[in-house]
């Protein structure tokens, strides 16, 4: 297999050698310095930086940041290549590095695992930053067995609080992004992700924060401002205008903590799939299936899964379809039925005792009865990965499944997601796929799609697979992505989130006043724009 | 409620070696299997990379592509696997016998 590590060239020349015959790791792009930054400017930032966290976290020859600059989003011209990375572990260092990055007016873009891909991981939206990394601090300040909620520190992956949980023994779940063990709470809710149980909408069960201003103060938002607070984790609006929005999909401060809320362990856990056969049936779907989110009888964020995209999860393309167009619906159809999915795979849970679970259960294999919808159980299934993938995901367990999706097309590790939202109405969705494949077709790439319905709302979630390795592939693939937003802009469906290379596109979608308050808001909170300039359009 | 799945099958932790950190205290130093379990493990050997285990990689060969990440790999920084916990990990891997659970891709 060609995807499989080139055995001579490691065995042979080791690392020196593994570099030079290329390996498709990135890290070739050279990075720039910000607009007004001088190298003196840099140099000193860097050297003042090391004083406060030690020589070895502060990384700024261009070798020594490649693990910084690998990224699965294109970036045909070179701009978002960071220039260095800084590794605090701890506040205080958090708040030095801010007054230098303002001293020299050297940005920093904050990351908690940097583990965000297919949006861009540790590169940046404007060229000439320094990743300020916060892997290191990763402690879990506590857990409140009671009241079901955790306190975490930005380097926390949800590995390492299922292991904290489990070892001790706590009944609790986490609910995690679909990759999960490298990833983390603190920064998959400062983007506003996603994950699949009824916990699934991360900012929703979010509760209270420490913050880093880019003057280096320290802010606690909600109940934590207050003289010995008691009710931190617990109640999210403190008094006053609710602030924690403001230091999510933004660049107005660095959170140094953050609260969220955990789901007691159920006495019962049971995962089903509905599979539809045809394209067309998935404007039924979500006609079925909004009343019963929005009524809570199917009570976690839903996945429907286009055949296409559960294949390219566990299969490479050229075993599917081998045509340089785009695959047809027929073929994925074929290799559907091969490995037994639908071509719409949709996975609910139900979480509760064995009666309530019964209850739930009749009325939706009712539902999805009357729409000729298949519902199968563990049992059905038998060992179908795509099954165990995501009955795992829905309880809010780890794995790595889906990365699989980076090599569906060539060995480059090329993926951008684009992630428009509509209304869950089943009217919205054949427009939007027709839509979809035209603009992915004309550029030459595959539909690998599903759709997610949090509960009024219906995300549409396309990962924009090529070879990165391709350098006009590449380019093909951001000249594609741009025509998606704008063309799905056009129809009223703009996205959720975007990655760094499509950051001022998206923002423009969201009008000129929208863009001036934000502009206002980052004026008066950061006047030296240190903090990420060009996240969210927020320069 | 014959068909129900329960929970404690779910529960159960991919990888064996767990390195569960106490309260207020940030993450001690893994040992190469931990970090394989915590990292490696649930791309190579699973559905998603090859194999990487018993094939004598050479330990040079695994820190550099682990920093770098080599093609839809991502890279793991030092902040996430350490110097030290990469350094152990390499020899640990260059040694490591084939595991036939594992299947690569
Ligand atoms: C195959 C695949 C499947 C995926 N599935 C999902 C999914 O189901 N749901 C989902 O949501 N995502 C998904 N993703 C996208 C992404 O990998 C996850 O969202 C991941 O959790 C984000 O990375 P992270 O947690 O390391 O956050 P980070 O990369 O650390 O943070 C993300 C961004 O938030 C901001 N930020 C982070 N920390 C701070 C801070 N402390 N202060 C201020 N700003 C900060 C920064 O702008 C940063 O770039 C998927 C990706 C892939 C490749």
């Amino acid at each position: 297999m060609t995807a499989n590590i080139d055995r001579r060239s490691l065995l042979g020349g080791a690392a020196a050698g593994a570099a030079a015959v290329g390996l498709g790791t990135g890290a070739k792009a050279k990075a720039v310095l910000a607009p007004g930054v001088r190298k003196r400017d840099f140099a000193g930032a860097v050297a003042a930086m090391r004083k406060v966290v030690g020589d070895e976290w502060v990384f700024a020859d261009p070798e020594a940041v490649s693990p910084w600059k690998k990224s699965y989003t294109p970036d045909p011209y070179g701009k978002h290549v960071p220039v260095g990375a800084v590794c605090p572990e701890s506040v205080e260092q958090v708040q030095a590095i801010v007054k230098i990055a303002n001293q020299f007016r050297q940005p920093i873009w904050p990351v908690s695992t940097g583990k965000n891909m297919g949006y861009g991981m540790t590169t940046t939206a404007a060229p000439g930053q320094m990743i300020l990394d916060l892997k290191r601090m990763n402690r879990i300040i506590s857990v409140d067995p009671e009241l079901c909620t955790a306190l975490v520190e930005p380097g926390v992956t949800y590995r390492q609080l299922k292991d904290y949980l489990v070892e001790n023994n706590l009944p609790l779940w986490i609910d995690v992004p679909t990759v999960g063990p490298i990833a983390s709470p603190v920064g998959n809710t400062l983007d506003r992700g996603v994950g699949y149980t009824p916990y699934g909408e991360h900012f929703m069960v979010q509760c209270g924060m420490e913050v880093v201003l880019a003057d280096g103060e320290i802010l606690r938002t909600g109940m934590g401002s207050t003289k010995n607070p008691s009710a931190w984790q617990a109640f999210k609006w403190g008094y006053g205008p609710y602030l924690d929005g403001l230091f999510t999909q933004s660049n107005f401060g660095v959170v140094t903590k953050m609260g969220m809320w955990l789901m007691p362990q159920p006495p019962v856990y049971k995962p089903f799939v509905v599979r539809h056969k045809k394209m067309e049936d998935v404007a039924r779907i979500v006609e079925a299936m909004r009343p019963l989110r929005i009524a809570n009888i199917v009570p976690n964020v839903v996945l429907m899964m286009g055949a296409a995209y559960q294949l390219a999860m566990f299969k490479r393309r050229d075993e599917v379809w081998t045509g340089a167009e785009p695959i047809t619906d027929e073929a994925v159809a074929k290799a559907a039925q091969a490995n037994n999915l639908g071509m719409w795979n949709t996975y609910i849970a139900l979480y509760g005792t064995e009666g309530m679970i019964a209850e739930s259960e009749k009325i939706i294999r009712a539902a999805f009865a009357a729409i000729d919808g298949e519902v199968l159980t563990q049992e059905d299934v038998g060992d179908n990965p795509w099954f165990h993938h995501h009955a795992t995901l829905m309880q809010g367990g780890l794995n790595l499944d889906e990365i699989g999706l980076a090599r569906w097309r060539g060995d480059g590790g090329g993926l951008a997601w684009f992630a428009p939202v509509a209304p869950a109405k089943g009217s919205e969705t054949q427009g939007q796929v027709e839509l979809a494949k035209q603009i992915l077709g004309k550029h030459g790439f595959d539909y690998t799609a599903a759709f997610a319905i949090g509960s009024r709302e219906l995300h549409h979630i396309i990962a924009l697979l090529y070879d990165k390795s391709d350098p006009a592939e590449e380019k093909r693939a951001d000249d594609c992505y741009r025509e998606l937003v704008t063309g799905f802009g056009e129809r009223g469906w703009a996205s959720y989130r975007t990655g760094v290379h499509a950051m001022d596109l998206v923002a423009e979608q969201f009008g000129t006043v929208n863009r001036a308050f934000n502009a206002k808001l980052k004026d008066a909170l950061d006047p030296n724009h240190i903090l990420a300039p060009g996240k969210s359009g927020i320069l | 409620m014959r068909r129900a799945v329960f929970i404690a099958a779910g529960l159960a932790l991919a990888g064996t070696a767990q390195a569960a950190q106490k309260l207020g205290e940030v993450q001690a130093q893994r040992s190469p299997e931990q970090v394989y379990a915590a990292v490696c493990g649930y791309c190579h050997g699973k559905n998603v990379g090859p194999v990487i285990r018993g094939r004598a990689l050479p330990a040079s060969a695994v820190e550099y592509i682990v920093r770098h990440g080599q093609n839809a790999m991502p890279a793991f920084r030092p902040t996430e696997v350490t110097p030290a916990e990469l350094k152990a990990l390499a020899a640990w891997v260059e040694k490591s016998s084939a595991d036939p659970k594992e299947h690569g891709q």
